[in-house]
């Protein structure tokens, strides 16, 4: 059944990365229940236009919920308040009527805002260019079985590989620290074969550009675990800490 | 290679991670040393004795542990103080409904716990064990007649049981998040982790907790 819903908007308004930014409080009435979050978005982005003000900006892609492109911290939770739910799978029938409903940006020095609700993820791209990626020759497209890797094994790479980079572990974070994001990346590289010949440099270089970066350190909180959109777990952080050690005391 | 280890996020968490592990082995050992006030004056100044008669190898073991503790001490600063860095503008929006209570109190139990080794050192370890403090009943009691004399003002015992508190809430974070620093860390352990930090967390708080109220309900009736 639809209903319609009629809420009031505290948004986050930013000029650009030099301006200072503030909360603007924006009318959304008549928003169909069953509108995705971005939807609820456009709605009011069509009325604030035809009323001369300039619409919110925000990041999106697929709206399928497996790009990672969108995100913002809703009522102080990062793609708000249903869980493995990125915002744009977000429904308009998980808010009640007459709601007050915060939308901020992600927060961290390492991901500053760019405009409104879009902030520069180009961190996470350096950091995957440090070891995101196999550089040793694996030939042609294998024959199924030719290289035997244990179910378990493929699960859990496939697991860390389901990580769409959307930073909600960032924002999620106390401490704005991007050890999920890494530890998913590191994982899901180092548990294939083809992946584990370069583990040592992998996770030397990476944790090295995430420090680089300016995010913060893990203090074992695990709200990143509870806000990923993609159920990616702590267990990947803990593999990451041990592959850093050990590359540490046994260089490559 | 070693600076570069150390200067990274987490070779600067898992040095917290190992100074904190030896400092948890230090307060098990410390609280089994206690236990020895309920043997009574004698078997516990005995001990005390036993401590003191090491001489050079227990100044070797007392300077090591201070060296532990400022490392513990410096390493977690330079943390929270990046920390701070890495988010310059916070969240209008509450943002921490799930964090606990053990772990948003994680700097403020360990300055109370930095104050609260200050004062103990100044009660317990530098005290002059031999003054009329130590006498009940006409009888010089040593160290635990001064352990008794402080329990004996409430203030002391409040603030012990404040600190105590403090290391409840310290350690029961602190076990399962060594663990995890290490790597030690299983979908079907975690929860069990995480269960024995809190229960070893509280455990080791109230072992020395009740040798106060024991001090208070139990010792000093008898010799008063």
């Amino acid at each position: 059944m639809n209903e319609t819903l009629h809420l009031t908007l505290k948004v986050w308004r930013q000029k650009d990365g030099h301006s200072k930014g503030h909360f603007e409080t924006y009318k959304a009435d008549n928003i169909d229940s069953h509108a995705s979050f971005l939807e609820m978005l456009d709605v009011v982005n069509d009325r604030l236009a035809i009323q001369g003000i300039e619409p919110i900006a925000f990041d999106h892609d697929c709206r399928e919920g497996i790009c990672g492109a969108c995100g913002a911290v809703i009522n102080g939770r990062a793609h708000g308040p249903m869980s493995r739910t990125t915002l744009c799978q977000l429904h308009m029938r998980n808010f009640n009527n007459n709601d007050t409903i915060v939308i901020e940006p992600f927060r961290a020095k390492a991901l500053p805002v760019v405009k409104d609700l879009v902030v520069d993820r180009s961190g996470f791209d350096r950091i995957l260019s440090k070891g995101g990626f196999v550089s040793v020759r694996t030939g042609g497209t294998p024959d199924a079985n030719a290289t035997p890797i244990a179910k378990t094994k493929a699960d859990l790479a496939m697991d860390a590989a389901q990580c769409i980079g959307c930073a909600a572990c960032v924002a999620a974070c106390p401490n704005a620290a991007a050890m999920l994001f890494v530890s998913a990346k590191v994982s899901h590289l180092a548990l294939l074969p083809q992946g584990e010949v370069e583990k040592k440099e992998r996770v030397t270089n990476m944790v090295a550009q995430m420090d680089q970066e300016g995010f913060g350190n893990c203090s074992n909180e695990y709200l990143c675990e509870a806000a990923c959109p993609k159920g990616i777990s702590i267990t990947n952080i803990a593999r990451m800490n041990r592959q850093y050690l050990a590359s540490s005391v046994i260089p490559a | 290679m070693l600076k570069k280890y150390f200067s990274s996020s987490i070779g600067k968490k898992q040095t917290v991670a190992v100074t904190g592990f030896m400092l948890i082995l230090f307060l098990i050992m410390h609280l089994a040393g206690n236990c020895f006030i309920y043997a009574g004056p004698e078997t516990f100044n005995k001990y005390a004795a036993t401590l003191e008669s090491l001489g050079p190898v227990l100044k070797l073991i007392e300077w090591a542990l201070t060296a532990v503790f400022a490392i513990h001490i410096a390493f977690t600063a330079m943390v929270v103080i990046e920390n701070k860095k890495s988010r310059p503008v916070g969240y209008a929006a509450s943002h921490y409904k799930e964090r606990s209570l053990a772990t948003r109190l994680m700097p403020y139990t360990g300055i109370i716990l930095l104050v609260y080794i200050c004062t103990h050192l100044f009660d317990f370890t530098f005290a002059d064990t031999t003054t009329a403090i130590s006498i009940f009943q006409n009888h010089q009691l040593g160290l635990y007649g001064l352990v008794v004399r402080s329990f004996m003002n409430p203030i002391k015992l409040v603030w012990y049981l404040i600190a105590m508190s403090a290391v409840g809430f310290h350690l029961s974070h602190a076990i399962q998040s060594l663990l995890q620093t290490f790597g030690v860390s299983h979908p079907a352990y975690t929860s069990f982790f995480r269960k024995l930090s809190l229960g070893l967390g509280v455990g080791i708080a109230l072992g020395f907790s009740i040798i106060p109220l024991y001090v208070w309900f139990y010792i000093v009736p008898t010799l008063i």
